[in-house]
C-alpha cells in the first residue's frame, strides 16, 4: 500500500504557493465566463475529493456514501438561507432566513454531526459491510430528501437559494452573484481544506490512523484507540464535504434530491483514486483532470461516451498504476533524478502523504 | 382484507425475482470475496438482450429468454477473465473500485447503444389476469415467479449435486486447501462469476416484459440486491433467498400502508437496522467480517 | 517552473480554445432545453423533433431577418439541476438571445431564476404548473395551458361523463401535483367526490402498492398524470390488478398511439386530454398548418405517436420566429417586448399572450385549445 513518496525535492515546499498563485491570477487573464463556471464547479468537487481522500486515502476506509455529507451540507445550508417551518411532534419550528455565511457554517456543522453518527454506527464493521452501509446511508438520505416534501420540496427542488453576501474590505457589502467572486471563494476554501489535511496528516491523530491503515491489529496492540481516531477523522472529513455542499447550493442556487446520487460519490472516488489516494495532491490533480476533461471532450464525445472513458480510465489506473498519477509521476521523477530504482525500503508509515514530493 | 391479501400476493411474486438477484450476488461474494457492482448492469443487459431478441429480431419469446440468459453468462465470464483475474491478489477495496469502473463503463455503453428512451417488450401471455378469490395476478407475473423459483432450485442442485458445485463449496470453505486438493481455482472463479451474472441477467430478462427497459434500471436493482444479501448474510445461499422475500414484503407493505414514496427506502433502512443490531445478517452461519 | 502549473496551463489552454469558439453572428441562435435522456426522454425528443421541423421550414423560406436559424439543443437529462446547467450553458457560452424549454414544470421553475438573472426570455412549450406564470417572472411566455385551464376546459365537458367518485394517480412533481390540485378543485366544485391522491416517483416501475390503495378507496374514475412511459406501465398494471375505473389522462403527453402499441388492450377505453389531435388535423383551427406539419413529420419517418408532443416544439419555435421578426433585433430584451404583441397561427390554434402574475412583473400566458380522444378497438377516436 505504501507509495514511494519523498520530500527530498526542495521545490516541494513552494509548490502549494506556486499553484495557489497561478489559480489566483487566472481570472485576470481568463475572461471566458463559462470556463470560470467550469472551474468553480471543479473546485467544489475538489474540496469534496480532498475530504474523501482524508477518509479513503489516509485511514483506508472505503466510504462510498460520502455524497451524503455533501448533500446534507447543501440542504442544511440552503434551507437555513431560505427559511422553513417544521412541525416537530406538534411543535412549530419556524426558521427565518439567515445570512448565508452563517448558513454555510450550519451546513458544515450538520454534516459533521452526520459524520459522527455514521462513524459511531459503522466503524463497528469493516470491509464489504462498511462499504454497503455507507452507500445505504446516502441512499436513505436521498429518499428522505425526495419524500419529505414539506421541508425539502422533494422532486420540485429547492429554488431561489440566495448567493453569499459578505462584508469585504474595499468593497463593503458584496453579494456573490457573478463568477469571479465565487471563484475566489471556492479557491480560498479549497486552499484552507488542503492546509487542514496537510496538518492533520502530520499530527498525532493523522499518524495514528495511517498506522491503522497499514496494520490494524498492530496499531491496536500498541494502544491506538482505533474507533476514536477514526471518528475524529470522519467528522472532519464530513464537515469538509458539508462545506463543499454549502458552496455548491449557494453557487448553483438550486438543489434537488439528486445531489445525493451515488454517481457523485463515484466522481469523487475517481478523482481521488486516479489522482493518487493518500497523497495531498492526488485529489487536486484528479479533480482538475476529471473536472475539465468533460468540457474538453464535450465537442468530440457524447456524455455517455465520456463516462465510458472515465470508467475505463479508472480500471486502467487501478490495474496498472494502483497508487494513482501523483505517486507514479513522483517516483518516475525520482528514478530519473537519481538514475536508479525508487527507494527499496518502505517509508515509515507516518511520513507518507505529508512527504509527497509535489 | 382484500387489500392485505393482494399486497401479500404481490410481495410473494416479487420476492421470487428478488431472491434470484440476491443469490447471484451472494454466491459471488461468498466464493470470490468480491462485492459485485456490475450486478445491476448484468440485470440491465439481460433486459436489453430480451428486447433485442424479441422486439428487434422477432425471436420467439421463450427462445429470447434463453438467449438473453446465455449471453448474460457469457458477459459475466468475460468480465471475470478480463478484469478480475489480473486482480486476483489485490485487496478487496481495489477490486471494488475496479468493479465500480466496470459498472460506469457498462451502464454508459448500454445508454450509448440503446439511447435513453425506455423500451417495452410484448408478452405472449393473456392480458386478463389470473383471479383467485378476491385477488388477482397477471399470467406474465406468474410465469416470472415460476421460472425464478425453478432457477433457484436449479442453482441449489448445481451447488449440491454436481462436481462443479462441490468444488465451489470447497473453495467457499477454504480456497487454499481447495487448491491443494486439486481444485482449479481460476476455473471455479470464472464459473461462479458467470453463474451469478447469469442469474442477474435472467432476472432482467424475466422482468423486462412486465416493466420497461432503460439504461439506469439496474441501479435500484443493484441496491436492492445488496440489501437482500446483507439481510441474509454475505455468502449465505438460503439467507439470500429468504432475504429476497423479506425485502419484497417490507417494500410492498411499507408502500401500501406507510407511504409509497418510501418503498425503495425499505431495503436501505433494513440494511442499516440489521448492521446495527445483527451485523452478520439474520441467518449467519460462518461469515467473516472484513 | 512548477510542473503542476505547467500541466494546468496546458489543460486550461486546450479547454479555453474550445470554450472560446462561441457565438458566430451569422445565424439566429435559438436555445432548446429539453429532456433528451432520462425518465421523460421520449417526450423531450419529440418536442425537439417538432422544433427541428419548424427551423427547417423557416430556413427553407429565407430564415429570420435574412439569417438562417440555428437551434442549439441541450439535454436537461430529465432533472431540474441539469436543466439549470443547460440554461446556463445556452445563455453564457452560446449567447442565445431567446430559448424554448424546459418540458416539465419542475425543470421550467428551476430555470426561471436564470432568466431573471441574465435577462433572456423563454417560451415554455409544455409545462402546466400554475406557479410558472404567477411568480412575477417577466421573461416567461407560456404557450401550453395551465393545469387550471385544462381542468376548467374539461369541466365544461363534464356532462358527457358519469363521474361520482374520482381518484388520482400522479407523478410526484409540480406537474402531477398541480394537476391533482386543480382537477380536485374543479371536481369538488361540481359536487363530485374525490377519494385518494396517490403519487409515484417519476422512475417508479412497480405501481402495485398504489393500485391496491386506489382499489381499496373505490371510485368510478381515475385521473392519471405522468409521462407516456410510466402511463404504459400504469395501464398494464391496472388491467393486471383488475382496476376497472374509467381512466382519464391529463397534461396532453399521453401519446395514445404509443399506448396502443405498447400497452395493447390495456389502453382500451382510456380517455385522453390532448392539445393536438393529429388523427384529425382537418379539425384543427388552421388545418393547412396542422396537415403540413403531420405530413412533414411522417415524411421524416418519425413515430406518429410523437405528434401529440412534437407540435409543441413547432409552435414554440414559430412563436419565437414571429417575436424576433417583429422586434427586428437579436437583443433579448427587444425579443421579450415583441413577444407581447405576437399573433401566431400555430398547430394548436392562435397563439398570443395575456398578462398573468403581479403587476409590473407579468408573465405571458397563451389560451390554448384542448381535445378529448379515446381509444376504441385499438384505434383513436374523437370523444367529443
Amino acid at each position: 500500500m505504501t507509495s514511494p513518496g519523498t520530500n527530498r525535492l526542495a521545490m516541494g515546499r513552494f509548490a502549494p504557493f506556486a499553484v495557489l498563485a497561478f489559480f489566483a491570477l487566472l481570472p485576470f487573464w481568463m475572461t471566458d465566463q463559462y470556463f470560470l463556471h467550469v472551474l468553480i464547479i471543479t473546485g467544489i468537487f475538489i474540496i469534496a475529493a480532498i475530504s474523501l481522500n482524508l477518509l479513503l486515502g489516509y485511514t483506508g476506509q472505503l466510504s462510498l456514501g460520502h455524497v451524503a455529507f455533501f448533500g446534507i451540507g447543501s440542504y442544511a445550508s440552503a434551507l437555513m438561507s431560505i427559511g422553513f417551518d417544521l412541525n416537530v411532534f406538534g411543535w412549530m419550528l419556524v426558521v427565518t432566513p439567515k445570512p448565508v455565511w452563517f448558513c454555510i457554517l450550519c451546513g458544515i456543522f450538520v454534516a459533521g454531526l452526520a459524520g459522527w453518527l455514521i462513524g459511531k454506527v459503522s466503524f463497528k464493521i469493516r470491509g464489504a459491510y462498511f462499504v454497503i452501509v455507507t452507500i445505504s446511508f446516502a441512499e436513505v438520505m436521498r429518499l428522505v430528501a425526495l419524500n419529505w416534501i414539506d421541508l425539502t420540496e422533494g422532486p420540485m427542488a429547492l429554488n431561489n437559494i440566495p448567493p453569499l453576501t459578505l462584508w469585504l474590505p474595499f468593497a463593503g457589502e458584496t453579494t456573490f452573484w457573478s463568477k469571479v467572486p465565487n471563484y475566489f471563494l471556492v479557491l480560498s476554501i479549497a486552499a484552507i481544506c488542503f492546509e487542514i489535511v496537510r496538518r492533520i496528516v502530520v499530527s498525532r491523530v493523522g499518524r495514528a490512523v495511517i498506522a491503522l491503515r497499514e496494520n490494524e491489529p498492530l496499531a491496536m496492540s500498541v494502544g491506538i484507540d482505533v474507533t476514536r481516531y477514526l471518528l475524529i477523522i470522519t467528522v472532519i472529513s464530513a464537515a469538509m464535504a458539508g462545506a463543499a455542499g454549502g458552496l455548491y447550493s449557494h453557487y448553483v442556487r438550486i438543489i434537488d434530491p439528486d445531489v445525493f446520487l451515488f454517481i457523485f460519490t463515484v466522481t469523487m472516488v475517481i478523482m481521488v483514486v486516479v489522482g493518487g489516494k493518500g497523497t495531498l495532491w492526488g485529489p487536486i490533480v484528479g479533480g482538475l483532470l476529471f473536472g475539465i476533461m468533460p468540457e474538453a471532450l464535450r465537442e468530440f464525445a457524447a456524455p455517455e461516451v465520456q463516462w465510458i472513458i472515465y470508467g475505463v480510465a479508472m480500471i486502467i489506473v487501478l490495474i496498472f498504476l494502483p497508487q494513482g498519477i501523483v505517486p507514479a509521476v513522483g517516483s518516475w521523477l525520482q528514478s530519473r533524478r537519481h538514475g536508479s530504482e525508487p527507494p527499496a525500503t518502505p517509508e515509515p508509515p507516518g511520513a507518507k502523504g505529508a512527504a509527497d514530493p509535489s | 382484507m382484500d387489500q392485505l391479501l393482494q399486497h401479500a400476493l404481490n410481495a410473494t411474486i416479487l420476492g421470487g425475482t428478488y431472491a434470484l438477484l440476491g443469490i447471484g450476488l451472494t454466491m459471488i461474494f461468498g466464493i470470490m470475496k468480491i462485492v459485485n457492482f456490475t450486478h445491476g448492469e448484468l440485470y440491465t443487459f439481460g433486459a436489453y438482450m430480451m428486447f433485442f431478441f424479441v422486439m428487434v429480431l422477432g425471436t420467439n419469446f421463450f427462445l429470447g429468454l434463453v438467449m438473453a440468459i446465455a449471453l448474460g453468462l457469457l458477459l459475466g465470464a468475460l468480465i471475470e477473465l478480463a478484469l478480475l483475474r489480473p486482480l486476483r491478489d489485490a485487496d478487496i477495496d481495489t477490486t471494488m473500485l475496479v468493479m465500480i469502473g466496470a459498472w460506469i463503463a457498462l451502464q454508459n455503453t448500454q445508454q450509448f447503444t440503446w439511447t435513453g428512451i425506455a423500451k417495452s417488450i410484448n408478452t405472449p401471455f393473456p392480458l386478463d389476469p389470473l383471479v383467485i378469490g378476491s385477488v388477482s395476478v397477471s399470467w406474465s407475473r406468474v410465469f416470472v415467479f415460476v421460472v425464478a423459483i425453478m432457477m433457484i432450485i436449479g442453482t441449489h442442485m448445481l451447488i449440491h449435486h454436481t462436481r462443479l458445485g462441490k468444488a465451489m463449496r470447497a473453495t467457499f470453505q477454504d480456497r487454499d486447501t481447495a487448491a491443494l486438493m486439486g481444485v482449479k481455482i481460476n476455473r471455479i472463479y470464472t464459473a461462479t462469476f458467470a453463474l451469478g451474472s447469469g442469474l442477474a441477467a435472467a432476472a432482467g430478462a424475466l422482468l423486462a416484459p412486465i416493466f420497461v427497459v432503460y439504461p439506469t434500471m439496474g441501479d435500484a436493482v443493484a441496491a436492492k440486491s445488496f440489501a437482500i444479501v446483507i439481510l441474509g448474510g454475505l455468502g449465505n445461499f438460503w439467507g439470500a433467498a429468504i432475504g429476497g422475500f423479506i425485502l419484497a414484503f417490507a417494500e410492498e407493505f411499507g408502500a401500501g400502508y406507510i407511504s409509497s414514496g418510501y418503498r425503495d427506502a425499505m431495503g436501505f433502512i433494513l440494511i442499516i437496522l440489521i448492521l446495527i443490531f445483527r451485523p452478520t445478517g439474520l441467518f449467519a452461519q460462518r461469515e467473516r467480517i472484513g | 517552473m512548477n510542473r503542476w502549473s505547467k500541466l494546468a496551463t496546458v489543460l486550461i489552454g486546450a479547454a479555453s480554445l474550445i470554450a472560446g469558439s462561441a457565438a458566430a453572428e451569422d445565424t439566429v441562435r435559438i436555445g432548446v432545453n429539453q429532456p433528451l435522456t432520462g425518465a421523460v426522454a421520449a417526450s423531450g425528443n419529440y418536442v425537439t423533433d417538432g422544433a427541428r421541423i419548424a427551423a427547417d421550414l423557416i430556413n427553407a423560406s429565407g430564415g429570420i431577418l435574412g439569417k438562417p436559424v440555428e437551434l442549439i439543443i441541450e439535454d436537461n437529462k430529465s432533472n431540474p439541476k441539469d436543466a439549470v446547467a443547460a440554461a446556463e450553458k445556452l445563455i453564457v457560452k452560446d449567447e442565445v438571445p431567446v430559448m424554448m424549454g424546459a418540458w416539465s414544470s419542475t425543470y421550467t421553475l428551476a430555470v426561471m431564476p436564470k432568466l431573471m438573472e441574465y435577462g433572456v426570455p423563454m417560451v415554455v412549450e409544455t409545462s402546466s404548473s400554475g406557479k410558472i406564470t404567477v411568480s412575477g417572472n417577466p421573461w416567461v411566455f407560456r404557450i401550453s395551458p395551465t393545469s387550471e385551464m385544462e381542468a376548467i376546459a374539461f369541466g365544461q365537458k363534464l356532462g358527457q361523463f358519469k363521474i361520482e367518485k374520482a381518484n388520482f394517480l400522479v407523478v410526484n412533481n409540480d406537474w402531477g401535483r398541480g394537476a391533482a390540485d386543480e382537477f380536485t378543485a374543479m371536481l369538488k366544485g361540481n359536487g363530485i367526490d374525490v377519494g385518494v391522491i396517490e403519487t409515484m416517483d417519476a422512475k417508479a416501475t412497480d405501481l402495485s402498492a398504489q393500485i391496491a390503495s386506489i382499489k381499496a378507496a373505490g371510485g368510478d374514475t381515475l385521473f392519471v398524470t405522468t409521462g407516456v412511459e410510466q402511463l404504459t406501465l400504469a395501464l398494464r398494471q391496472f388491467k393486471e390488478q383488475r382496476l376497472d375505473a374509467q381512466v382519464i389522462t391529463t397534461g396532453g403527453s399521453s401519446s395514445p398511439d404509443q399506448l396502443i402499441e405498447q400497452a395493447g388492450a390495456a389502453a382500451e377505453d382510456s380517455l385522453h386530454i390532448l392539445f393536438f389531435a393529429p388523427w384529425f388535423p382537418e379539425k384543427a383551427p388552421h388545418p393547412e398548418i396542422a396537415q403540413g406539419f403531420v405530413k412533414e413529420w411522417n415524411d421524416r419517418g418519425l413515430n406518429f405517436a410523437g405528434l401529440t408532443e412534437g407540435f409543441r416544439g413547432f409552435d414554440g419555435i414559430m412563436t419565437i420566429k414571429a417575436a424576433i421578426e417583429s422586434a427586428n433585433s437579436l437583443e433579448p430584451k427587444a425579443i421579450r417586448d415583441a413577444l407581447w404583441g405576437v399573433q401566431v397561427q400555430g398547430i394548436n390554434g392562435d397563439i398570443s399572450f395575456i398578462k398573468q402574475g403581479p403587476e409590473g412583473q407579468e408573465s405571458g400566458q397563451n389560451q390554448p385549445n384542448i381535445y378529448l380522444v379515446t381509444i376504441k378497438d385499438g384505434k383513436v377516436a374523437s370523444a367529443e
